[in-house]
C-alpha cells in the first residue's frame, strides 16, 4: 500500500515538471471529499453526534476560504461561537480559492477521523493530479488551505471535545424503572453522555431548545406513557404481520442510519455498519446540489448551512436525552409485555427522548429548504450502497417527517420523542437560519466557479 | 510429619524432573499406529459456523477395552464423517474394525462419545450423542450394545435413549445407588443470542435443548428430570459435565458447565432421587463461556476439586485482539436485572473445602488462561504423586476477533449474512485462526501448576478437542488420545520414566461390573491421594475405566482403601507399587457416609441473631471506574467506618458504623445481653459523607468518649464539604461538632496516640487519595491535640506520603518511645522514629506492595515485635516481582488537562498494558488514531503504545511484592517474609491480634477479599480467613468456624459482652456478623 503511494507520488512529480495548466475544481471534488469522510467514518464506527462534528468543521473551513473570494457570500467569522476571521492570503499572491478550500476540507477531515491512511491515500492521489497539472498554483493553494485548516483546528480544539473524552461514563441507574438501560444485543454503554458540553455553533446553549418533557413514566394501563409504549408494540406487531415488504418496514429500514448494528451468532459476532443520520442528510444535500447543478461555491454553502444545523441539533438533542434519561421501549416491552419481542431496528445505545433522527432531520430539512426552496422533489439514493432502495420525496420536509415516524415503525421510539423531536429540530433550524447571514443581501451569487 | 512428607515428595519430584528433560510424551503418527481417522469438516453455504454455533466443537473419543483382551481400544466419533472403532492389537498398533463391529453410526452430526457397560454384562457398550433437528441434521443418539463377539447392535430405541435432540455429551453413573447405571444427557441450546433472556428461562423445560436425567429401570431409561430437580431450559448451553461425590456423602453429584450467559449448575445429590442446585452457596464465581471440565483431588486432601475451562488467551496477540469480559455496568445488569451469577472469562480452578464451598485459585495456580480450550484432564502423568493437567485447545477461526467483529465483517460478509444468508468462504477466512497449542501443566504442592507445554509435549498447531486418557501400551502410565479437527487424532504416549505407579482395575458386581462411582484412597508417606472412578470427564469423551496413582519412587504404599459404590469398603495393606491390580469386593465393611474427616476443633461459632446487631452496610451505586476509566481498582468502596468504645458512659463498649454516601451512620449501644440501635441526631444527620474510618476515644479529657470520623469514597472532589473529617465531642447535651483542621483527602485511617507525651491523644490521619487523582500521593497529617483542640503538627512531614491505607504506633526500635509505621498502596512500609516528640523518617522497610493492613505480632517468639502485613495476594491478574514489578504510569498522556493511569505487567520480560485498546482508546483518543485496528495494537509492548519518552516523563509507581507476609524484626532491621499460599488467595484487608483459641497466647486473625475490580479481574473472593499462630501454624478460617468467603471484610473486633469475648466481623455491602469464641 505504502509502496504504491510513494510511486504514485513519484509519478506525479515527474509528470508535474512537464507542463502547466490551470487547476479547475468543481463541486464533484467537494462531494467526493464529503463521501470520503462518510466512508472512513463508517469504517471507524463514529457515533452520530461525533460524526456531525466531523462534517461541520472541515466544511466551515472550506466555506470561509470560499467566502473570501465570492462577494455573494459572507464569512461565518463572528457568526459562529468564538470563530474569528481566517488568515488572508499573502498580499498579491494569486490563490486558487476552491482548491485551497478543498485542501482545507480534506486536511481537517483527515485530522478528525481515525483511519488516517485511508484518507491520506485519497488526498495524495488528488494532490498528485493537481501537482502534475500546475505545481505552482497547487502549492500556493495547498499552503494557504493548510494555513486555514490550522486556524480552524485551533478554534476547534477549544470546543471541549477532548475534555469530554475523559469525562465520566454514563452511570446506569438500575433502581429506577424509568431510567435508560443498555439494550440488546450488545448492551453497549450510553454513548456521549457529555455531548451537551460541546460548544455549539449557533445556538446560545445546549438547552436553548429544551423540549417539553416526555409523558410522565407510568406503567398504569390508562396513562399517556403506557399508551405510547403499547402503541410502539402494537404498530410493530401490525407491520411485522404485514411482512418485510410493507411500506412501514421499508421506511424504518431506509432511515435506520445506525452506524453500528451488532449481530451475534453464538461466539461469532459481527457488525453491519451504516451511515449516520447526519451522513444521510449530507447525501441528500449532494443530491440536491447535483439536481440544481450547483457549482463548488453554492454546494459549499449548502453543506455548511446543513452541517452546522445538524451539529447544533445533535447538541440540543443529546442535552435532552441525558436529562430525561428515558428508558427504551424494547426494555419495557421485554420486561412487562412480551419477553420475546424485538424491535424492527436495533435499539441504538443512548436514552430515548427525544429522537435524534427526528431532531436532526427537522433541522436539516429547514436548512435545505432555505437553500433549495420548498417543494423540492428528489430521489434519495443515499442508501443504495447499503443495500436499500431509492425512495422519492416531494420535499425536504416530507423526508424529515418520514425519517421521524420511521423511528416508531422501527420500534425504537415512542410517539412523543418523534413528534416533539421533529418540532425541536425545526425550531432550532429556523433559529440557525435567522442567526446566520451567509448570503450578501442583494448580491447575485455566481453560479459555478 | 506433614512437612516431612512434603520434603520427600518434592525430592522425588526433583529427581524425576531431571530425568524428564527430553519430553514426557512421544507422538507416534498414523503410519505407526494405523489410526487414520480424521474428523474432517466440510463447510458449505448451508452449514458453517454462521448456521451452527458449535460447528467447530469437534467429535468425541472414548477409550476402553471393548473385547476384554486386556488392551484398551479407541472409539472416535466424527461430526460429519463416520465414527470409527480401533482395536488395540498391542505394541501401539491399531486395527479399524468399525464396519465389522457395526458402530459407524447413522446420525448426520455426531458429538460426544462414551463407553459404559450400560446393560451390565461385563462388556463395554458405546453411546454416541448427536445433534438432530437443526440444519437438516437427522438421526438420533445411538447406543451400540456390545455383543461380546466383536460386533455391536444399535439398541438406543429399546433402551429409551434414542434422543433426537441437541446433545453434546452423556455421563453414565449410578445416581440412585440402585446398582445400575443411569444417564445424565447434556444438551445444548441454540437460543438466539440477541438478548440474554432472564435466568428463569432455565425453569421452562425444552425437549431439544434441555438437559435430561434418565433413570435406568431394568434396562429401560425413564426421564426423571422434572421430579429430580434438573433444569432443562432453552438457555442451557451444556458443554461440560463432571460427575463426582463432591460433598462426600456417598452419592455422586454433578457440575454442569454452560457456555455463554447461563450459569453453570452444581447439583448436589440429595440421596432420595432428587438433586439440589447449589451453585450460589458453594461457588463465589464461575467461568463464563464454560467448556469442558474435570473433577479430581489435586491437593491430596481427599476431596474432589474441579476445573472449568473458558477461552482466555495467554498470548498477547489473541488476548488483545479478542472480545473479552463485559464492562462493569453490563455485568451488573446481567446479574441484577437478568438474574445471572458472577461469571468471568477465564478458566476456574475450584478447591473443595470442608464446609462444602469451593475457593477459586486458577490465577494463582497458573492455569487461568489456555485460550480456546475444550478438554481438561487431571492425571498424574509424571507419577510424582501430584495430579497434572492436560488442556486441549484450538479453533479454526476466532469468531470473536475484534477486527473481524468491527471492521472486516462489515465490508465482506455482513450484508450477505443478513440479506441472503449466503456466506463467502473467503470472508470466513478473514477470521484469524486460533490453532493454539495444547497445554500441559505439572501439578505441585501448594496448588501450583507449572506450564510444561513445549517440554512434555510438542507445541503443535492442531485443532484439538475431545481427549481421553488410558494406558494404551500397558506400561503403567497414562497416555492420551485426542480427537482433532481435519487431522488424524493425536496419540500422546507417556514414556513414564522411573517413577512408580499403581493401576487398579476394579471388578464390581451386579449391573455395574466396572465399579463406576468407586473411590480409592491411597495412604502413603503420611499423605493421602484419592481417585474416583468416573470415566466421563473432560469434554465429549470417556477415559479408560481404571484407577491410576503415581507414587514417585516409593516401592510400597501403606494401604489402599477401596470404597465401592454400594457403600462397602475394604482395605489393602502394604501394596507394592509398579503393578497392575485387579480388585474385587472382599472382606468389606460398611463405609460411614456423611463422614467428614477429623477436623481441628473450631475456634469460632457464628451467632444467629448477632446479639441484636442488625447492621447491614450498603455500598452506594457510585463507581469511580466511570470517571477514571483506567484505574486498576476502585477507591470508592473502602467503607464502612467502624469503631468500638463506650459512648454512653455505662462502661460497656458500644459500636459506631459509618454509612456510604447518603446513608446515615448507625450507633449500637451495648445493653446487658444485646445491642440496641441508637440514633444520636447530631451524628445521624451527617449522612452525605461516605465514612471510611472512625475512632472512639476521650480526646478532650472530660471523662466522656468522643467520636472522630474520617470521610472518603472517592466521589466528592475538590473542596467539597462531605470530604471533611468530623469530630464529635461528647457532651452531657449530646454530641456536638468540634473543630478539626480541614482535610479534603479521601481519609483511609485514623490512629490516635499521645506521641508528645503531654497527656492528650494526638491523631495520625492517613489519606489514600485525592478524588480524581489516582496514583498521585496525597498528603497525610499528624494532628496534635491540645486540650481537645487539634492542630496540624509540624513534628511530622506527611506531604505526599503515599496512598495510605493503614498506620501503626509501635516502638519498632525498642528505645522505649513509640514510633509510627505507615503503609499503603504502591509504596513500601514507611518507618518514622519518634525522637522526643518529633517523628523522623527512618526509611522504608520491606518491598513496595498494595498494602492494606499492618498488625504487630511476635511471629517468631523472640520477644521483639514483627509486623504482619496484609497485601493484595497473588490470585489476581496483577503480577509483581523484584525483577518485574507491577507498574503504573501516571501522566496526562493525551495532553487534555487530566491525567491517566496506565497499569502494565510483564510477560516473558516485556511490559504490556493490562487493558486493551477499547479501554485505553476511550480515554486517549490519539491511540485510536495510532491503532486504527486491533491487530496493529495487539502484542504491542507498552513502550511502543505510549512511547518511551512519554513513559519517562510520567510518574512511575511500582509494586514488587503482592504477597501478604510479615516484616521479621532482625535486631532493628526488618526483612519481609511471605506467608504460604492460603494467605495469598485474595487481598488481606484486616488483621486482628488477640487470643482467640484460649491457649493463653496471642494469634493474628486475618480476613479479606475485595470486589472493587473490573470484570476483567474477576472477583477476589476466595480467602476464607486465617488464624495465624506462627509462621508454620496457620489455620484456615473455614476450618476455624469462620464464614468469610465470598464477602469483603473490612473490620474485625473483639468485644466483650456479659464478661464474654465475641468476635465482630464487619463487611462492605453485607451484614455484620458476630462469632462466639468456642473455648469460652
Amino acid at each position: 500500500m505504502k509502496a504504491t503511494l510513494v510511486s504514485l507520488m513519484g509519478l506525479g512529480l515527474v509528470l508535474g515538471s512537464c507542463k502547466s495548466e490551470p487547476i479547475e475544481i468543481t463541486a464533484e471534488e467537494l462531494h467526493a471529499s464529503m463521501d470520503q469522510l462518510t466512508e472512513v467514518m463508517v469504517h471507524d464506527i463514529f457515533s452520530p453526534p461525533v460524526a456531525s462534528r466531523v462534517y461541520a468543521y472541515p466544511t466551515i473551513a472550506a466555506y470561509e476560504i470560499m467566502a473570501l473570494n465570492n462577494p455573494g457570500y459572507r464569512p461565518l467569522a463572528g457568526q459562529l461561537t468564538d470563530l474569528g476571521s481566517i488568515p488572508v492570503p499573502e498580499e498579491g499572491k494569486a490563490i486558487n480559492y476552491p482548491l485551497a478550500a478543498l485542501v482545507a476540507h480534506m486536511d481537517l477531515g483527515r485530522r478528525l477521523i481515525f483511519s488516517e491512511d485511508r484518507f491520506t491515500v485519497f488526498r495524495d492521489s488528488l494532490y498528485g493530479v493537481w501537482e502534475s497539472k500546475n505545481r505552482g498554483e497547487f502549492e500556493a493553494a495547498r499552503d494557504y488551505g493548510l494555513q486555514v485548516a490550522d486556524f480552524i483546528a485551533a478554534w476547534m480544539k477549544e470546543d471541549q471535545y477532548n475534555q469530554t473524552r475523559t469525562m465520566s461514563k454514563f452511570t446506569v441507574d438500575t433502581d429506577d424503572p424509568s431510567r435508560w438501560q443498555p439494550t440488546p444485543p450488545a448492551y453497549m454503554e450510553g454513548i456521549e453522555p457529555h455531548w451537551n458540553k460541546i460548544r455549539p455553533f449557533v445556538i446560545d446553549s445546549a438547552a436553548q431548545f429544551r423540549p417539553t418533557p416526555p409523558p410522565p413514566f407510568s406503567m398504569e394501563e390508562g396513562s399517556d406513557f403506557y399508551r405510547e409504549l403499547k402503541e410502539v408494540y402494537d404498530i410493530s406487531n401490525e407491520i411485522t404481520a404485514k411482512g418485510d415488504a410493507s411500506e412501514e418496514i421499508a421506511i424504518a429500514q431506509f432511515w435506520d442510519c445506525n452506524p453500528y448494528v451488532s449481530v451475534t451468532r453464538g461466539h461469532l459476532m459481527f457488525a453491519t455498519k451504516k451511515i449516520s443520520p447526519g451522513a444521510h442528510w449530507m447525501g441528500i444535500t449532494k443530491i440536491a446540489c447535483r439536481k440544481t447543478g450547483s457549482g463548488f461555491d453554492d454546494a459549499l454553502y449548502a453543506y455548511a448551512k446543513t452541517s452546522i444545523s445538524i451539529a447544533d441539533a445533535f447538541i440540543s438533542c443529546w442535552d435532552e436525552k441525558y436529562r430525561s434519561n428515558l428508558i427504551r421501549p424494547e426494555t419495557l416491552i421485554n420486561q412487562y409485555i412480551d419477553d420475546n419481542w424485538k424491535p424492527v431496528l436495533q435499539t441504538p445505545p443512548f436514552p430515548e427522548y427525544t429522537s435524534g433522527h427526528s431532531v436532526v432531520s427537522g433541522a436539516a430539512a429547514v436548512a435545505l429548504t432555505d437553500v433549495f426552496g420548498d417543494g423540492f422533489a428528489f430521489d434519495d439514493d443515499t442508501e443504495l450502497k447499503y443495500g436499500l432502495p431509492v425512495r422519492s420525496f416531494t420535499s425536504f420536509n416530507q423526508a424529515a417527517d418520514e425519517a421521524a415516524i420511521s423511528r416508531m415503525y422501527g420500534g425504537i421510539h415512542y410517539r412523543a420523542a418523534v413528534e416533539v423531536g421533529v418540532k425541536q429540530g425545526r425550531e432550532l433550524g429556523r433559529f440557525v437560519l435567522g442567526e446566520l447571514q451567509m448570503k450578501e443581501p442583494g448580491a447575485l451569487v455566481q453560479k459555478g466557479s | 510429619m506433614k512437612t516431612k512428607t512434603l520434603i520427600l515428595v518434592t525430592l522425588g519430584f526433583l529427581l524425576a524432573g531431571c530425568r524428564q528433560g527430553g519430553g514426557l510424551f512421544e507422538q507416534p503418527g498414523p503410519g505407526q499406529t494405523g489410526i487414520h481417522f480424521s474428523n474432517t469438516l466440510t463447510e458449505t453455504d448451508e452449514l458453517n459456523i454462521l448456521d451452527y454455533l458449535y460447528f467447530y466443537n469437534g467429535g468425541g473419543v472414548a477409550v476402553g477395552d471393548i473385547d476384554n483382551d486386556g488392551l484398551p481400544d479407541i472409539y472416535f466419533s466424527g461430526n460429519q464423517v463416520k465414527n470409527k472403532l480401533y482395536r488395540n492389537k498391542g505394541n501401539l498398533e491399531f486395527e479399524d474394525i468399525s464396519a465389522r463391529a457395526g458402530v459407524e453410526g447413522n446420525s448426520s452430526w455426531n458429538t460426544g462419545a462414551v463407553m459404559a457397560d450400560v446393560n451390565g454384562d461385563g462388556w463395554l457398550d458405546i453411546y454416541v450423542c448427536a445433534v438432530v433437528g437443526i440444519n437438516g441434521f437427522r438421526g438420533h443418539n445411538e447406543l451400540f450394545i456390545n455383543n461380546g463377539d466383536g460386533t455391536f447392535t444399535e439398541q438406543a430405541g429399546q433402551y429409551g435413549l434414542d434422543f433426537d435432540t441437541f446433545s453434546s455429551n452423556a455421563a453414565f453413573f449410578d445416581y440412585d445407588l440402585d446398582g445400575d447405571l443411569d444417564l445424565y444427557l447434556l444438551n445444548h441450546a441454540v437460543h438466539t443470542q440477541d438478548s440474554y433472556g432472564k435466568a428463569s428461562l432455565r425453569f421452562e423445560r425444552d425437549y431439544d435443548t434441555g438437559d435430561k436425567l434418565l433413570r435406568n429401570d431394568e434396562g429401560r431409561f425413564t426421564d426423571v428430570s422434572e421430579e429430580a430437580g434438573i433444569y432443562g431450559g432453552i438457555n442451557g448451553y451444556g458443554l461440560g459435565i463432571a460427575v463426582s461425590d463432591f460433598n462426600q456423602d456417598g452419592y455422586p453429584d454433578l457440575y454442569v458447565g454452560n457456555d455463554f450467559h447461563e450459569d453453570d449448575y452444581y447439583y448436589l445429590n440429595n440421596g432420595d432421587g432428587t438433586f439440589s442446585e447449589q451453585l450460589r452457596s458453594a461457588f463465589g464465581h464461575t467461568s463464563r463461556f464454560s467448556m469442558g471440565s474435570d473433577a479430581a483431588d489435586i491437593n491430596n486432601d481427599g476431596r474432589p476439586d474441579l476445573i472449568s475451562l473458558d477461552m482466555l488467551p495467554q498470548e498477547e496477540v489473541p488476548l488483545k485482539s479478542s472480545e473479552g469480559d463485559d464492562n462493569l455496568q453490563t455485568q451488573r445488569m446481567r446479574i441484577k436485572d437478568y438474574g445471572y451469577y458472577y461469571q468471568f472469562t477465564r478458566n476456574m480452578l475450584y478447591i473443595n473445602q470442608p464446609d462444602g464451598k469451593f475457593l477459586e485459585t486458577a490465577l494463582m495456580s497458573g492455569v487461568a488462561a489456555t485460550d480456546w480450550s475444550w478438554s481438561a484432564l487431571f492425571a498424574d502423568f509424571d507419577q510424582d504423586g501430584w495430579q497434572d493437567l492436560f488442556v486441549s485447545n484450538g479453533i479454526p477461526k476466532r469468531p470473536n476477533d475484534l477486527d473481524f467483529v468491527k471492521f472486516v465483517s462489515n465490508e465482506q460478509i455482513s450484508s450477505k449474512i443478513s440479506n441472503t444468508k449466503l456466506v463467502d468462504q473467503k470472508a470466513l477466512d478473514l477470521m484469524p485462526s486460533g490453532n493454539t497449542h495444547n497445554y500441559v501443566f505439572q501439578g505441585r504442592d501448594s496448588l501450583r501448576f507449572l506450564d510444561r507445554s513445549g517440554s512434555w509435549i510438542r507445541k503443535d498447531t492442531l485443532l484439538s478437542g475431545a481427549t481421553a486418557w488410558g494406558d494404551l501400551d500397558r506400561d503403567g502410565d497414562l497416555d492420551l488420545v485426542i480427537n482433532n479437527l481435519n487431522q488424524p487424532p493425536t496419540l500422546l504416549i507417556n514414556k513414564g520414566g522411573d517413577n512408580r505407579s499403581l493401576t487398579l482395575q476394579l471388578r464390581f458386581k451386579g449391573k455395574n461390573p466396572f465399579g463406576i462411582g468407586s473411590r480409592v484412597y491411597a495412604y502413603h508417606q503420611g499423605g493421602v491421594q484419592m481417585r474416583e472412578l468416573q470415566p466421563v470427564r473432560g469434554f465429549q469423551a470417556s477415559s479408560e475405566p481404571l484407577i491410576h496413582f503415581g507414587f514417585g519412587d516409593s516401592p510400597m504404599v501403606d494401604s489402599l482403601k477401596v470404597v465401592w459404590p454400594d457403600g462397602q469398603y475394604q482395605v489393602l495393606r502394604e501394596v507394592a507399587t509398579g503393578q497392575r491390580l485387579e480388585i474385587v469386593p472382599g472382606d468389606t465393611k460398611p463405609y460411614r457416609r456423611h463422614r467428614q474427616e477429623p477436623e481441628n476443633p473450631t475456634v469460632f461459632r457464628k451467632i444467629e441473631g448477632a446479639l441484636g446487631l442488625d447492621f447491614t452496610h450498603r455500598e452506594d451505586n457510585y463507581t469511580d471506574f466511570n470517571r477514571e476509566k483506567l484505574i486498576p481498582y476502585s477507591l470508592a468502596d473502602r467503607g464502612p467506618a467502624f469503631a468500638t468504645g463506650d459512648l454512653d458512659g455505662d462502661g460497656k463498649e458500644d459500636l459506631y458504623f459509618g454509612g456510604s454516601k447518603r446513608i446515615a451512620p448507625e450507633v449500637y449501644l451495648q445493653r446487658d445481653s444485646t445491642y440496641l440501635r441508637y440514633r444520636p441526631e447530631s451524628i445521624a444527620n451527617d449522612s452525605l459523607q461516605e465514612d471510611v474510618c472512625a475512632v472512639i476515644a476521650d480526646f478532650n479529657r472530660d471523662g466522656r468518649n468522643d467520636l472522630l470520623v474520617g470521610s472518603g469514597g472517592a466521589d466528592f472532589f475538590g473542596t467539597s464539604q462531605p470530604l471533611l473529617d468530623r469530630y464529635y465531642r461528647n457532651t452531657p447535651a449530646g454530641f456536638e461538632p468540634g473543630p478539626l483542621p480541614e482535610n479534603y483527602g479521601n481519609t483511609a485511617v485514623l490512629r490516635p496516640f499521645d506521641f508528645d507525651g503531654d497527656g492528650d491523644l494526638d491523631l495520625f490521619v492517613g489519606n489514600q487519595s485525592d478524588t480524581g487523582r489516582f496514583g498521585v500521593a496525597p498528603d497525610s497529617y499528624l494532628l496534635e491535640n491540645q486540650g481537645g483542640t487539634f492542630t496540624r503538627s509540624d513534628s511530622f512531614d506527611g506531604a505526599g506520603l503515599g496512598m495510605v491505607t493503614d498506620a501503626l504506633w509501635s516502638d519498632f526500635d525498642g528505645d522505649g518511645q513509640t514510633d509510627l509505621i505507615v503503609i499503603g498502596e504502591w509504596m513500601a512500609p514507611k518507618f518514622f522514629k519518634n525522637q522526643q516528640g518529633r517523628l523522623e523518617p527512618a526509611g522504608e522497610m520491606g518491598p513496595a506492595g498494595l498494602w492494606q493492613r499492618i498488625a504487630p505480632f511476635d511471629m517468631d517468639g523472640d520477644g521483639d515485635p514483627d509486623y504482619v502485613l496484609g497485601n493484595w495476594g497473588t490470585n489476581s491478574k496483577f503480577t509483581a516481582s523484584e525483577a518485574y514489578p507491577l507498574k503504573m504510569y501516571v501522566s496526562d498522556f493525551d495532553a487534555n488537562g487530566s491525567s491517566e493511569t496506565v497499569v502494565a505487567t510483564a510477560k516473558d520480560g516485556t511490559y504490556y498494558p493490562l487493558v486493551g485498546l477499547e479501554d485505553l482508546g476511550s480515554q486517549m483518543v490519539m491511540l485510536r488514531r495510532k491503532y486504527p485496528d486491533y491487530s496493529s495494537f495487539a502484542g504491542q509492548p507498552l513502550e511502543a503504545v505510549l512511547g518511551v519518552e512519554a513513559l519517562n516523563a510520567a510518574r512511575l509507581l511500582q509494586v514488587t511484592e503482592l504477597r501478604s507476609g510479615y516484616l521479621s524484626n532482625e535486631g532493628g532491621t526488618f526483612r519481609f517474609r511471605p506467608f504460604p499460599y492460603l494467605l495469598q488467595l485474595a487481598p488481606v484487608m484486616e488483621l486482628l491480634v488477640g487470643d482467640f483459641d484460649g491457649d493463653g497466647r496471642e494469634e493474628v486473625l486475618a480476613g479479606g477479599n475485595y470486589f472493587g475490580v473490573k470484570p476483567y479481574q474477576g472477583r477476589l473472593d476466595s480467602f476464607p480467613g486465617a488464624l495465624i499462630r506462627g509462621e508454620n501454624d496457620i489455620l484456615p478460617g473455614n476450618r476455624a468456624g469462620l464464614d468469610f468467603m465470598n464477602k469483603s471484610l473490612r473490620h474485625l473486633a473483639l468485644v466483650e459482652m456479659g464478661g464474654q469475648p465475641f468476635l465482630l466481623a464487619v463487611y462492605n455491602d453485607a451484614a455484620a456478623e458476630v462469632y462466639q469464641l468456642t473455648h469460652q
